[in-house]
């Protein structure tokens, strides 16, 4: 088992542009250290038809209401009002790039929480992003994997999904041919999907799919801190 | 068209149930995603109706009005079905967060 760079066609650097465009990093940033409840705030902004933050902030009691635990001024209120500034910043993007961007973030996101790992403050060496996995005698997947962990012994391929939606067979079975396959070369390989969507919307979608997923690990929103075990 | 006062927990989910169901309608029409969106709906109105049957006699709490009615707005404004397939997953989660419980 081995990692290669996937190779830059065209698609690769359109959304090496969206992936280097600084809002993603800043949301990203921001989302790492976020509670479950603003995260559903971003996830709810970012696919919102309102751009109001009015309506937003009267959405959210429990975020912005005169009788959130650190009043109008606290760092936790401080985080959502960022929070919010920057997801409309996403929504007011044209749909296309929304998508594209949403899609970034939450790659981004899984990378930094990944990166954990290491400890506070040090960067986890092992860590790619957009790289293929190579089997001897197995033609290699077209599509790279989001986020890699590199490291012998504990190696992971993670792909990320904005919603419940975006799970369908085929990401189900890159993922899981990947851990069979390094099972294989007696190899380690977790496989994980990360989706910025509730547990039980995930749980409704895996429903209703037929590709093996039994031994791929979901984290959804409630779990997403456990990607830094 | 007069809308009940939102006073409980219950009162605040009954009201947003109505914006919910136009909302399953509308993400209906991606026909090749009907059985998820079904089971998406099925899944979360029980998420919903266990919340009610626990705790739908307490107040509903400082903003949660004001919640409902902008959360309701806000999916009765999404007109594209695939969008509506999304909030059909947010939805819920938000009036959750409102009423104080995890999704």
């Amino acid at each position: 088992m081995r990692f290669q760079d996937a190779a830059p066609d065209a698609r690769a650097i359109v959304y090496a542009g969206i992936q280097a465009d600084p809002l993603v990093a800043h949301v990203a940033e921001l989302l790492a250290d976020a509670t479950l409840d603003q995260r559903i705030l971003a996830r709810a902004v970012m696919n919102g038809m309102s751009t109001d933050p009015l309506v937003w902030r009267a959405m959210f009691p429990r975020l912005f209401g005169s009788d959130t635990p650190d009043g109008a001024a606290g760092p936790a209120r401080e985080r959502s009002e960022a929070i919010l500034a920057d997801s409309l910043a996403v929504a007011e993007r044209g749909e296309l790039v929304r998508q594209q961007v949403r899609g970034a973030i939450v790659e981004e996101l899984t990378e930094r929480i990944v990166r954990r790992r290491a400890g506070a403050g040090s960067a986890e060496p092992g860590v790619r992003r957009e790289r293929r996995i190579l089997f001897d005698g197995v033609r290699a997947e077209i599509h790279p994997y989001d986020v890699t962990v590199e490291t012998p012994g504990a190696s992971e391929a993670i792909d990320c999904k904005w919603g419940a939606r975006g799970i369908n067979a085929d990401v189900l079975h890159q993922l899981d041919d990947a851990r069979s396959h390094a099972a294989e070369e007696e190899e380690r390989l977790i496989a994980t999907l990360v989706v910025f969507d509730a547990q039980r919307s995930c749980d409704a979608r895996l429903a209703g799919q037929t590709a093996p997923h039994e031994a791929t690990r979901l984290i959804a929103l409630e779990t997403l801190d456990d990607l830094a075990r | 068209m007069e809308t009940e006062p939102i006073v409980s927990v219950a009162d605040a989910i009954t009201a947003a149930s109505a914006a919910y169901d136009e909302l399953v309608e509308r993400a209906e029409d991606v026909e090749d995603e009907w059985s998820f969106v079904s089971d998406l709906a099925d899944a979360w109105r029980a998420r919903l109706a266990d919340v009610a049957d626990a705790r739908g006699d307490e107040p509903a709490g400082s903003g949660v009005a004001d919640a409902v009615a902008a959360l309701s707005a806000e999916a009765r404004a999404i007109d594209d079905p695939h969008r509506a397939i999304d909030w059909l997953s947010t939805f819920p989660q938000v009036l959750l967060i409102a009423v104080g419980e995890r999704p």
